[in-house]
């Protein structure tokens, strides 16, 4: 189904829902990543948006300065991404809890004035990716550039990839070592360390996962916009949305990213480019009923919405007898 | 033989409280400890010093010939010592396989063999067929079973049990000590016990260290500690007197 999204409105020209498309794939990717550091690691990161614009910048810079391939710089991107987070986490990894979120977001805040200051990056005029003219379909999907017709729809795919790719990796992860002690660390760190779990050292490598999901995002996000600008990549929605994706979804379920970016971005989405524009114009409506809408799963099913007894709801809706809960 | 672990004049200071002053003890392989004394006479203080949740101001702890009185908790743990927590510390959300399988990750770094390990333990220490409830939901009695289980996943040498029984109806105490005693028998560790229960900790123990006020009372068997004046005025009360 999600392979064959896009046709429909590649054929009909309603290029814009491809657009939806890829933002919705992104951002559930992202959420994946974030899940792996939020979700079963329990350290709640609220400036992931500093390894998408280290991705957006690295992809970037290698691709104007050295002409590397975006995919080569999509590598770079994660490598830089993933040495920078190791390095930026482990002193805070001593702190716990809500220090640990706020630490997360002091690292957000000061990211944001060397990016707009930073004469290596072009402070806030930013950089321009500059893209060849001509090329087949097949060739952009191999370069992330499409000069012509077809973004749309390359875009789209190549979010797709990634995102199946991400998916794949964290479910492998959520299966290993790696996975059991996150999550052993997230229910009682003491507990952790008392059967030899190295608490900071799971905390980094959760976060360097997630970073390494950001910086691959940030290249294609890059690519797409054909453009890095630091308050651009460093948006506070590039924190937020994947957050809250995993959160409405079902926090470390590996899923739950996937149907909150699903519900979530299309509504933001629609609702901006229906209600923002016309008489209602410019008073924010769009984001004051994406907020109710938030604040109704949040508060109604705050386990997110994965959490709820969709089994049991199927088999009676399919005519058989319900299964009986387990008893604990 | 050399002793297991050796813990030798250890002081532990918070500002001006002396919660350990200059306690010296031995544990020797195959041994079962009891380390008594009433409250806040710093048994979970020493316990801690020797897990490496803290680090004691002086004095030493060698365990197998390594000094590990800087050690960081999992270290020690790689080292071979386990713990159970007088607070349960099991993993909430996670099921009680689960729980299990991270201890013996520490053997392997494959979660195959790790299951398989689990499993076995599960069924040694009288868990199985609630592999899979989460062990938020387990009863107390349980979750300080689970907690045992997951300490012997790691493969310890020395077991440390705080208040492993605190808590416990008198039937499920039974239940503990016979876990302890085949812990002890067939698995052959070295076990230190810290309880408040004297009908535990005596018949349990091969030797009893009496601690009180910070410093080591007493120590020697079960039988000859609980004649001692000092231990009797200190802790046990003359309730105690002439039993065991």
């Amino acid at each position: 189904m999600a392979l064959l999204y896009p046709i429909p409105f590649e054929r009909s020209g309603y290029i814009y829902y491809e657009t939806v498309g890829f933002l919705v794939l992104l951002n559930a990717m992202l959420g994946i990543g974030w899940n792996i550091i939020g979700g079963w690691a329990g350290q709640f990161d609220f400036g992931p948006s500093i390894f998408f614009a280290i991705g957006a910048y690295t992809a970037a810079l290698l691709s104007i300065h050295l002409g590397w391939n975006a995919w080569l710089g999509l590598l770079g991107a994660v490598a830089v991404s993933v040495v920078i987070c190791a390095a930026l986490t482990y002193p805070v990894t001593r702190l716990r809890g809500h220090y640990f979120a706020i630490a997360t977001v002091a690292m957000w805040m000061i990211a944001q004035p060397i990016g707009a200051t930073w004469p290596f990056i072009n402070g806030s005029q930013g950089l321009f990716i500059p893209v060849a003219p001509g090329g087949s379909f097949a060739h952009g999907l191999l370069t992330m550039e499409f000069p012509g017709r077809g973004k749309g729809l390359g875009f789209y795919y190549l979010a797709l990839l990634l995102f199946v790719l991400t998916l794949v990796g964290a479910r492998a992860v959520e299966r290993s070592k790696w996975g059991f002690y996150f999550r052993a660390v997230r229910d009682d760190q003491d507990g952790a360390e008392g059967i030899g779990i190295d608490s900071r050292l799971y905390k980094v490598i959760a976060r360097c996962l997630m970073a390494a999901v950001f910086a691959a995002g940030g290249t294609l996000y890059g690519f797409w916009a054909l453009a890095v600008f630091p308050d651009q990549v460093l948006e506070v929605n590039w924190n937020i949305l994947p957050m809250m994706a995993a959160v409405v979804g079902g926090l470390g379920r590996l899923w739950g990213p996937v149907l909150g970016a699903v519900i979530l971005i299309p509504i933001s989405q629609l609702m901006t480019a229906t209600l923002g524009a016309g008489p209602l114009a410019g008073r924010g409506i769009d984001l004051i009923i994406y907020g109710a809408v938030i604040m109704l799963i949040a508060g109604g099913r705050p386990n997110g919405l994965l959490s709820l007894p969709w089994a049991r709801w199927a088999a009676r809706v399919l005519g058989r007898a319900p299964a009986r809960p387990q008893q604990g | 033989m050399a002793p297991l672990l050796q813990v030798e004049s250890c002081t532990k200071r918070f500002g001006g409280l002396v919660a350990n002053r200059d306690v010296s003890l031995a544990i020797e392989p195959r041994e079962i400890v009891g380390l008594i004394g009433p409250n806040g006479a710093g048994k979970t203080t020493l316990f801690n010093c020797i897990t490496g949740a803290l680090h004691p101001d002086e004095g030493r702890i060698v365990l197998n010939g390594t000094d590990i009185s800087r050690a960081r908790p999992e270290r020690v743990c790689r080292l071979g010592i386990a713990r159970t927590w007088q607070v349960v510390r099991s993993f909430g959300r996670m099921t009680v396989l689960e729980n299990v399988i991270c201890g013996a990750l520490r053997r392997t770094s494959r979660v195959g063999p790790a299951r398989a390990r689990a499993l076995e333990l599960l069924a040694f220490t009288g868990l199985a067929g609630k592999e899979d409830v989460e062990a938020a939901s387990l009863t107390l009695a349980d979750k300080k079973r689970l907690e045992i289980t997951r300490a012997l996943a790691t493969g310890p040498s020395l077991l440390l049990l705080d208040e492993a029984m605190s808590g416990l109806t008198p039937l499920e105490t039974a239940a503990a000590v016979e876990l302890v005693r085949r812990i002890h028998g067939e698995l052959g560790l070295a076990i230190c016990v810290v309880e408040h229960v004297m009908e535990v900790v005596m018949p349990l123990s091969h030797r009893v260290v009496v601690l009180d006020h910070g410093e080591k009372l007493t120590e020697g068997p079960p039988a000859d500690v609980s004649r001692d004046e000092r231990v009797i005025t200190a802790y046990l009360g003359e309730r105690y007197r002439g039993r065991a």
